[in-house]
């Protein structure tokens, strides 16, 4: 245990040292792995936000059922009772005649300045019904409708069921997709990452060879090669999130109203705690497979005499 | 200290690099190895420190059977041999200082045991003035000293030189013999390849002559 401590604090020095001495190499690395992880992050922030403006759009979907003019209190009442009793029900809200006629008017004259005076009132009562978030709220949206849509009083539903079905599949569609396109981003980022590592450890095979020659352990040649492709990927991702963050921060300061009138309710996000975990991690793992993979394929070369 | 038994190297398919050589050096022994381009010397040396592996024979150094080491244990070997080469082989993002000390850090030694030895080593070689310049700011002979204090600073019982004084002129060359002998004196086993004849002439010491992959006389 103590002779493990002894060669991880010797690896630890020496990967100090060896930064040091090839401080312009290592820079190069920690850069380009900050712009790799950078393009992911951005990536990541996009997908998020996408996500949550589509997730927005989908709460403000909401059920209006049409009542009859000659509806009576009874079937209001059981009417009421549905909706009560239906636990997906997050709240309900009553327009009468008036009030819609009144929207309405008001609506109109926002528009175009007129006001509408047509000597009756041609809008039925409603029922705005919302439904609380889950993962098939559209389907339940959908079942409720069909269910309510026979009672007596009930002039007819709506709920946009043609537009559902196809937003329904637009964000299928946009999940898919940026999930593929973030795969293959990953993939990239990954080879971009650790090619670099490789190219700042193939620069220096005179010293691992060298290494080998006046009697070190593999050991002692791989550790802090090990250590110093870990910091890298560290440095980078560090750098990197550190940099996005601000650009969020100014971004946020700057944009959040506009985002809020796009999509109300919904707040400009920045990439979430594991996955800004994740991304550490990530890049810290490539930096040391990359450099395992470099100094052992490097070392097998040499020892196969 | 050195044996080599029947031992056969070859490149492809072509001739043989070692042809079947049988050699013994003996312990504190300054030889010389010698003979034209592409007669062996380079690959003795290599053969002897684990770099070069070889299809037939047996080698024993120090009693350790080379052929039988792997890269898990070949430093066990390596530790015991100091290599000095024509091209010197010094770090150039090192100062000579921190070149000769990092034979010793890849040994595991202690910080203030590697200072000392280290001082003492470049004070051996006369190199204490320029501690702090780095390789490419040294002349040829200088840097040769540096890598013959990187060869000796952990004390090696085996020194085994390729060509080192190639590359540098005669008086130079006579100051880098003059300092191999004084290791020798110190009780290192010193196997000197060159094709030299004036360091030949100059160091009066068994020579043993290679052609072809063969030893031709010994």
């Amino acid at each position: 245990m103590n002779s493990a401590i002894h060669a991880l604090l010797i690896g630890f020095r020496a990967t100090i040292a060896n930064v040091r001495a090839n401080a312009q190499t290592f820079l190069i690395s920690v850069v380009t792995i900050a712009i790799s992880i950078g393009i992911l992050g951005l990536f990541l922030i996009i997908f998020f936000n996408l996500n949550g403006f589509l997730a927005s759009w989908n709460q403000q979907v909401q059920l209006i059922t049409y009542l009859k003019d000659d509806i009576s209190p009874a079937q209001k009442n059981n009417l009421e009772d549905l909706f009560k009793t239906n636990s997906r029900v997050q709240s309900t809200e009553e327009v009468s005649k008036d009030q819609a006629w009144q929207e309405f008017r008001l609506s109109q004259a926002e528009r175009s300045g007129l006001e509408l005076d047509l000597g009756f009132n041609p809008l039925p009562a409603s029922y705005k019904i919302r439904f609380k978030m889950s993962d098939n709220r559209l389907l339940h949206i959908s079942e409720f409708a069909e269910q309510i849509q026979n009672e007596p009083g009930v002039e007819s539903v709506e709920y946009g069921k043609s537009w559902i079905s196809r937003f329904e599949k637009f964000m299928v569609f946009c999940r898919v997709f940026l999930m593929a396109t973030g795969a293959l981003l990953s993939f990239g980022l990954i080879l971009i990452i650790s090619n670099t590592i490789r190219l700042s450890i193939y620069s220096r095979q005179d010293e691992i060879e060298l290494m080998l020659l006046i009697g070190a352990t593999p050991h002692f040649v791989k550790i802090p090669f090990l250590m110093e492709g870990m910091l890298q990927g560290l440095c980078g991702s560090l750098l990197s999130l550190g940099l996005m963050g601000v650009i969020y921060y100014y971004l946020k300061s700057e944009f959040q109203t506009s985002m809020e009138s796009i999509a109300r309710g919904m707040d400009f996000q920045f990439i979430s705690e594991p996955f800004l975990l994740i991304l550490v991690g990530a890049s810290v793992l490539i930096g040391l497979v990359a450099s395992y993979i470099s100094t052992y394929q490097y070392m097998q070369v040499l020892n196969k005499r | 200290m050195i044996q080599l038994f029947n031992v056969i190297k070859k490149y492809g398919s072509g001739s043989p690099a070692l042809d079947d050589i049988s050699l013994k050096i003996e312990r504190g022994e300054f030889v010389f190895l010698t003979g034209p381009s592409g007669a062996g010397k380079t690959t003795i040396l290599k053969v002897l420190f684990g770099w070069e592996d070889f299809e037939e024979g047996q080698v024993l150094v120090q009693g350790i059977n080379v052929g039988k080491l792997n890269a898990g244990n070949m430093h066990t070997l390596r530790r015991s041999i100091g290599v000095i080469f024509q091209d010197y082989k010094l770090l150039t993002n090192k100062t000579v200082f921190e070149n000769v000390a990092f034979a010793q850090e890849v040994t595991n030694r202690d910080r203030k045991t590697i200072k000392f030895k280290t001082w003492e080593a470049l004070k051996n070689v006369g190199l204490t003035p320029k501690k702090d310049s780095f390789p490419p700011q040294l002349s040829g002979g200088e840097q040769q000293r540096v890598a013959i204090a990187r060869a000796m600073v952990n004390a090696p019982p085996i020194i085994l030189a390729d060509e080192p004084t190639g590359n540098l002129d005669q008086e130079i060359s006579l100051e880098i013999l003059k300092l191999f002998e004084e290791l020798n004196r110190n009780g290192a086993t010193i196997v000197f390849a060159t094709h030299s004849q004036d360091i030949l002439k100059l160091g009066n010491h068994r020579v043993i002559v290679l052609s072809r992959g063969k030893v031709v006389s010994s």
